[in-house]
């Protein structure tokens, strides 16, 4: 098992968000978390990535046989988890070539390897570039600073491809991008996947999954997964919105 | 409370006015978060001895004493300020009308009252010296000591020249009480880049005074690298007493644990049409206090003035403070004057965001710590200066993260 989740609960402050989560994701598996707005989907990325605004009240999280909440988000990234972010961060005066630089070695280092020299990094950038048509005069810059919507999402998924993550979280990656960036987003996720990673895909509207294909959907609702099916069941959401399932809840 | 030979009445009579005044305490507007009254009671040596310490600055100043070592670039010369007044007196002439001292300041009073010597380095008109002029400024004493330096630089017109200054503490000092005064002369169209590093040991209390004045087409690039010292204050003047002056005045400083940095600075728009541009950047650390106070003046003849001054500054630990008081004083009507002054703390979704691609939260804050002071550092032309720099803000700011 790559990731379960077991009675996950978490909280921002006195107001508690997730209400015991349940999932388990094997690797080659795409899961798909869809849900109304304020369900508790980011929240649960951001969990899961480690943001210290959440504090986790119960539950177990364990990711390849470690307690991921035991863990810093330098040493979640480290283990092999992604996120990419809903809100990518502008960073004036550190450009993305410079962090990506950053990242790879410390994790090199964390994993006991040799860092990688400016000609590996050269050969791996170009290649990586070109999963997500993204040009080095955009890496160049400071990191996401004046970068459009597409840009942003497309520096994401560059990052994920430099990063190689085990398991990727995308968090509402279709937000905000026209049909030709999120198909281009898209692509750049299925190139990177294969038997040995799995992505979580965090959507509220199912037209990203007509390009990254699920193998499971689940409905979180009020902080719980409340109904679990295959690719079907996002078609299902499409046509009917989710009220039959909050209805069928008795709610 | 102190005693030594004072040959003539000029420095017996600053001396007076010293004893009266004594060190600056808290007590007085200008000094009151960065105190010298400790100082009013110690017993220190007022007549430090000679130190010939290894350096390959052309321009040293060991304990005071200024010498120009090595071949003087063509069109240069370095003398007896007294030597070089009697001798031009056409010069001494525009010397009288230079930058008064403002402010009330004793420290000026004693530096004139125990000065051992008063060197100028002097460029000649039309005369570009090609290459940096470094000054390695040195102190190391063998028990408490004051010290007293000084050094004129006269820019003739159409003059141009770079100094590059290093102040540091040789290894195995005692402590020193540093005050340094510079009176800067640059005549109309002349040119002058001056880059100050400010590095040096935790005894040492450094009180540099600088006062520039600039006449008609003159540019100056100043810029003033605060890297360590148990107390820094940085009393930078600028009178700008012509047309078309541009006078750029940057700022860095990186106090760590018991360290204090004060930057008072003052630009004084005396003519129409110049401009003044003020960027200063604090990083604090541990327990450090930063002071910035940034005066500008545009009197009444000074329309079409353009002055803009920012400071900006980020608490990188909880028990840092940083004080700043921006003071605009506009006489002119028909002028463009901003000033602006931030101090937070990083961003905690720019860390959130570096942490979650692998990188550890000391390198997390020290990417974006280092992405804060870039910009200073970036203005710097001198190439091997500027790697210098970031070298040793790089380590400084690691250091003092690390504790």
């Amino acid at each position: 098992m790559m990731l379960s989740i077991k009675n996950l609960h978490a909280s921002i402050g006195e107001k508690e968000i997730l209400k015991g989560i349940n999932l388990e994701v094997k690797a080659g598996e795409v899961h798909a978390i869809m849900g109304p707005n304020g369900s508790g989907k980011s929240t649960l990325a951001s969990v899961l990535a480690g943001r210290a605004d959440y504090e986790v009240t119960s539950g177990t999280v364990e990711f390849q046989g470690k307690d991921l909440l035991e863990l810093a988000p330098e040493e979640r990234a480290a283990e092999g988890l992604f996120l990419a972010f809903q809100y990518p961060i502008e960073i004036p005066g550190v450009s993305t070539t410079n962090f990506m630089k950053s990242a790879v070695n410390e994790i090199r280092k964390y994993r006991g390897e040799e860092p990688l020299d400016a000609v590996q990094f050269l050969k791996m950038f170009k290649e990586k570039m070109s999963y997500v048509n993204i040009d080095q005069s955009l890496l160049s810059r400071a990191l996401n600073e004046g970068f459009s919507g597409g840009e942003k999402k497309r520096n994401e998924i560059f990052q994920m491809a430099v990063l190689e993550p085990k398991l990727a979280i995308l968090d509402e990656t279709d937000s905000g991008l026209d049909i030709d960036a999120l198909r281009i987003v898209a692509e750049g996720v299925n190139k990177l996947k294969s038997p040995d990673n799995a992505t979580i895909v965090v959507t509220h509207y199912q037209r990203l999954l007509d390009y990254i294909i699920p193998d499971f959907v689940h409905v979180l609702y009020k902080g719980k997964i409340v109904k679990s099916g295959g690719k079907e069941l996002a078609l299902e959401l499409e046509e009917r919105g989710y009220d039959w399932i909050i209805s069928a809840l008795g709610e | 409370m102190l005693y030594t030979e004072l040959t003539s009445s000029t420095q017996k009579e600053a001396l007076e006015r010293f004893k009266a005044k004594g060190f600056p305490t808290n007590k007085w507007e200008e000094w009151k978060y960065a105190s010298l009254k400790s100082w009013n009671e110690r017993e220190v040596e007022w007549t430090p001895s000679a130190l010939n310490e290894a350096s390959e600055a052309s321009l040293q100043t060991q304990n005071g004493n200024t010498t120009f070592t090595g071949i003087l670039p063509a069109g240069v010369e370095f003398l007896l300020f007294d030597q070089f007044l009697a001798t031009n007196p056409a010069m001494a002439a525009k010397w009288e009308q230079r930058f008064p001292i403002l402010d009330q300041n004793s420290l000026y009073d004693l530096n004139a009252a125990l000065v051992a010597n008063t060197h100028v380095l002097w460029v000649k008109a039309g005369v570009s010296v090609d290459d940096a002029i470094s000054h390695d400024f040195i102190l190391s004493v063998k028990k408490a000591s004051a010290i007293q330096s000084r050094l004129i630089v006269f820019l003739e017109a159409d003059a141009s020249l770079t100094l590059i200054e290093r102040a540091y503490t040789s290894a195995g000092s005692e402590e020193v009480l540093s005050n340094f005064v510079q009176e800067i002369y640059v005549s109309e169209k002349a040119n002058l880049t001056y880059v100050k590093e400010q590095d040096l040991a935790q005894n040492t209390t450094h009180i540099d005074h600088t006062f520039i004045t600039q006449l008609s087409d003159s540019q100056v690039d100043l810029f003033t690298f605060s890297l360590n010292a148990a107390y820094l204050r940085n009393n930078l003047h600028f009178y700008s007493d012509g047309e078309r002056v541009m006078s750029n005045l940057n700022g860095l400083y990186v106090p760590g644990e018991d360290q204090l940095m004060d930057s008072h600075t003052v630009v004084d728009h005396r003519k129409p049409n110049s401009e003044s541009h003020e960027l200063y950047k604090g990083v604090l650390m541990g327990n450090a206090t930063g002071v910035f106070n940034g005066k500008i003046f545009v009197r009444p003849d000074a329309q079409k003035t353009n002055a803009f001054q920012s400071c900006k500054n980020v608490l990188a630990s909880t028990r840092a403070t940083m004080n700043t008081k921006p003071q605009l004083e506009i006489w002119a009507d028909d002028v463009k004057c901003s000033h602006g002054t931030t101090t937070g703390q990083l961003n905690e979704d720019a860390l959130f965001y570096l942490r979650s691609r692998g990188i550890s939260l000391a390198n997390a804050r020290t990417l974006l710590l280092l992405a804060f002071v870039q910009e200073v550092i970036d203005r710097v032309t001198h190439e091997e200066t500027k790697l210098r720099l970031t070298d040793k803000i790089i380590s400084k700011i690691q250091t003092s993260l690390a504790i």
